[in-house]
């Protein structure tokens, strides 16, 4: 690493960044956001979201060169990176952040030219029509000198990272975690063990750190407040009415999700807690008038996020649990400094896409319980399979053991172009008929 | 060679079943240990592209599933598989692993149904390790329910699978060589067969196809088959009638699993441990662009093909992501290319036909 990038990147930390983000926030000050009247007062804490992320990313363009930078997939054990300081990027959740910036369509285009399937996920498209184009509103990513994927949430992400191993020459590490065809074995349990020990010299080696058990035990510890705490940041929506909605937790998911293990996150949702707590206790909703309570099922469709926030507003409706925001609040309160790889092992294979449909089922009918859920929207997503197939039985289960209504939205996570309006359009207005 | 009628699945399995004692199970694709279902005495016959039309499943998976488990799905809502014994679904892709457990965990089916695991990080000390763990694991949880796996048996059928293993080497030795005398749906239709055919009948088929084979290939392009499976029969006899001689593949279903190196060791389950990670590269289990590149290379150098087609099943990720890049190495060594994905039983199209036209144009 060079010792000039590695000035600049501390200057950039220290003094440029919160300089520049000082003169964004004062020029953001000029365009106050008005919400909508089915709205409650909008969340405080998002400022504070919006420094941090922004922040990040911002940082980021100048953490090449100056520390080892490694793009991780979200459901991998980011803790294994910390100790070796590496700088760590997030492709789905920029993937994300394209899709709500509507450049989903224009980044993926940029991948399918070369070559990649319009079938393909568009997180893969996305980050690959970045790679390919340069474009990104985040301004630049850094170049990685590390992959590191886990297929707990998909074998997609193998794929993907391959090919990025490839276009860039670096090395990969892939974190395999069986699939819970049942339960869980000591023999999977044992195997990801052993991947985690055998993965440290490796680390070692690329990063030029050696492992610390104490630092590591101390990122364990912090990793597993912030996703406690995320989980109670969830929990306040059992209110009644939700403090928040499901459209507000894709958005405040991305601290847990791609700066688990920081301190900066943990921080950021004991602000966040608070601020729900408080909106509780004075019955503050964030819709005025609560009238139906909604599960949302499947990752967001982010070029959709304000409109559907919007439309199921009008309609008295608010999403107050998701399958896809809890995925971080269910297993990694579980990590324990003591025993940090057997409770890593756990933790990262027994999340919910790495498990079996009955687990889903059970796992959807106890959310609906909690937060007394009225009706279910299934967003089938053309990208994501281990999310999507297997959702046509929920919805005929959800409907012949509870009674509750449901609907299928086929569309996609970040290319619109897989979305018709229409059909969303027609199957909504039948939904919302058998709400009512 | 001696044109080769292959037997009703349905019949074989009858007769497995009444006159052998067999049990069958289902086997859903791709990698799995064959050798320890046959010493239980259980046949596997696998479930790749059952020609069936599609009516039921499409109440259970969206239209961008792959047909592989869209039909296979279908052959079990039809009633199609209750002769069956059980299921076994190997780890192979996200829709397979889906599908596993829409059949396992929803339809209400009374089967039993395994899962195999096999790992996929790139392979290092633990992978071994958790391989053979897994062969022994998968051989005791049959056991409590079919009879233990007598360690006589299983030696049997490790020598049976090397006996397969390396009839088949030969058969793609002579073919890479021009001393087949055998069509492009020829070959595929002898080898297949040993997707369903017990080995006691699979080797003397595989001994009598290579007697009867062994000569001159006929002229024509030599080219290298990429993809899962080759199918839908009427596309082999298409690339025969162009005159496009199938030298080499790289397919899942077979040289990937089929062409594995003899490998001795005194336990059957270390020898299985040793194959399973001597297989060709895979984008099903590691599969990195290099290795497969490198593996393509070989078998270009080895059988002098002129060109590569990519032939995918739609919406097949696993090999889907790899394509672009294979595709931009393979060009620049001077081969041609060319990617075509179809549905499993959609015969090509006459757009496919002219692109298969012009691709063979462009290797003359
Ligand atoms: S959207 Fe689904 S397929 Fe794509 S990376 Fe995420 S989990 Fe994997
Ligand atoms: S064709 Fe591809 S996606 Fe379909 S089952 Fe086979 S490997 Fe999986």
């Amino acid at each position: 690493m060079g010792r000039l990038k590695k000035a600049r990147f501390h200057l950039m930390k220290d003094l440029g960044a919160p300089a520049l983000m000082g003169l964004a926030a004062l020029k953001k000050k000029k365009r106050p956001v008005k919400p909508k009247p089915q709205f409650g007062p909008l969340l405080r804490s998002s400022g504070r979201l919006r420094e941090i992320m922004t922040r990040h990313y911002l940082l980021s363009r100048y953490a090449e060169g100056a520390k080892p930078v490694a793009w991780v997939t979200s459901g991998a054990p980011v803790e294994m990176l910390r100790p070796f300081d590496f700088y760590t990027v997030y492709p789905e959740n920029h993937g994300a952040l394209c899709g709500a910036q509507k450049m989903g369509a224009e980044l993926c285009s940029a991948a399918e030219e070369r070559g990649y399937h319009q079938d393909l996920c568009s997180y893969a498209r996305i980050d690959l029509g970045v790679c390919f184009s340069g474009k990104t509103p985040v301004g630049r990513l850094p170049k990685p000198d590390l992959l590191f994927a886990s297929n707990n949430i998909c074998q997609t992400v193998m794929y993907w990272f391959e090919v990025l191993a490839y276009h860039y020459k670096i090395p990969i590490i892939i974190f395999d975690t069986p699939y819970n065809f049942e339960e869980i074995k000591e023999a999977d349990i044992a195997y990801m063990v052993n991947q985690f020990k055998d993965m440290i010299p490796v680390l070692e080696r690329i990063s030029g750190k050696v492992f610390r058990e104490e630092k590591f035990q101390e990122i364990i510890r912090i990793a597993r407040e912030t996703s406690f705490t995320w989980g109670e940041v969830l929990a306040t929506m059992k209110a009644d009415p939700a403090p928040m909605t499901i459209f507000d937790a894709f958005i405040h998911l991305a601290p847990v999700v791609s700066l688990r293990g920081l301190p900066v996150a943990l921080d950021y949702y004991r602000l966040l807690l608070s601020e729900l707590k408080d909106r509780v206790d004075k019955g503050i909703g964030a819709l005025v008038h609560e009238r139906k309570r909604l599960m949302w099922d499947n990752i967001a469709m982010w070029y959709k996020v304000r409109d559907f926030s919007n439309l199921f507003a009008e309609h008295g409706m608010n999403f107050v649990t998701a399958t896809y925001t809890n995925a971080w609040a269910e297993t990694t309160p579980h990590l324990k400094e003591g025993s940090p790889f057997e409770s890593m092992a756990k933790a990262y294979s027994l999340i919910i896409l790495n498990n079996n449909l009955n687990h889903r089922l059970s796992l959807m009918e106890r959310l609906i319980r909690e937060f007394r859920v009225d009706g279910v929207v299934i967003h089938s997503a053309r990208s994501c399979k281990p999310y999507s197939v297997g959702q046509y039985d929920l919805k005929r289960l959800l409907m012949e053991r509870l009674g509750l209504p449901s609907v299928v939205i086929e569309a996609d996570i970040a290319d619109p172009r897989a979305y018709s309006e229409e059909q969303a359009k027609t199957r909504l207005e039948a939904f919302f008929e058998v709400m009512e | 060679m001696m044109r080769f009628e292959p037997p009703s699945r349905r019949e074989y399995i009858r007769d497995q079943k009444m006159r052998q004692g067999r049990r069958v199970f289902g086997v859903f694709p791709a990698q799995y240990p064959k050798e320890i279902l046959w010493a239980l005495n259980i046949l596997p016959v696998e479930i790749w592209d059952p020609p069936v039309k599609t009516t039921r499943a499409d109440a259970h998976l969206q239209p961008y599933i792959c047909s592989v488990v869209r039909s296979g799905l279908e052959l079990v809502l039809q009633g199609k598989c209750d002769d069956l014994d059980g299921f076994l679904f190997p780890h192979t892709c996200d829709s397979i692993q889906n599908l596993a457990s829409i059949v396992n965990d929803y339809l209400g089916i009374e089967k039993p149904c395994y899962f195999f695991y096999h790992p996929k990080a790139h392979y290092g000390p633990s992978s071994r390790a958790y391989y053979l763990e897994q062969l022994r694991n998968f051989a005791s949880t049959l056991g409590k329910r079919w009879g233990a796996v007598e360690p006589e048996e299983l030696e049997r059928s490790v020598s049976q699978g090397q006996q397969t293993a390396s009839l088949v080497r030969e058969a793609y030795d002579l073919r890479a060589a021009g001393t087949l005398g055998a069509t492009n749906e020829e070959f595929y239709g002898v080898i297949r067969q040993g997707e369903f055919l017990h080995p006691d009948d699979f080797l003397p088929l595989m001994r009598n196809f290579l007697e009867t084979s062994k000569g001159r290939s006929g002229s024509g392009s030599p080219v290298i088959l990429s993809g899962v499976l080759p199918n839908p029969p009427e596309l082999l006899r298409l690339l025969d009638e162009l005159h496009v001689r199938v030298v080499e593949d790289d397919l899942l279903n077979c040289s990937r699993r089929l062409i594995v190196p003899p490998v001795s060791a005194a336990d059957p389950f270390e020898v299985l441990t040793e194959q399973y990670f001597l297989m060709p590269p895979c984008s099903t289990r590691e599969g990195s662009i290099q290795a497969r590149l490198e593996y393509l290379f070989e078998k270009v150098e080895r059988s002098g093909a002129k060109g590569v087609i990519f032939w995918i099943v739609k919406f097949c990720e696993p090999e889907l992501f790899g394509v672009p890049q294979l595709v931009e190495e393979i060009k620049k060594k001077g081969l041609a290319t060319l990617v075509l994905d179809s549905e499993l039983h959609q015969g090509p199209s006459g757009q496919i036909r002219t692109r298969i036209e012009a691709f063979v144009e462009m290797m003359s």
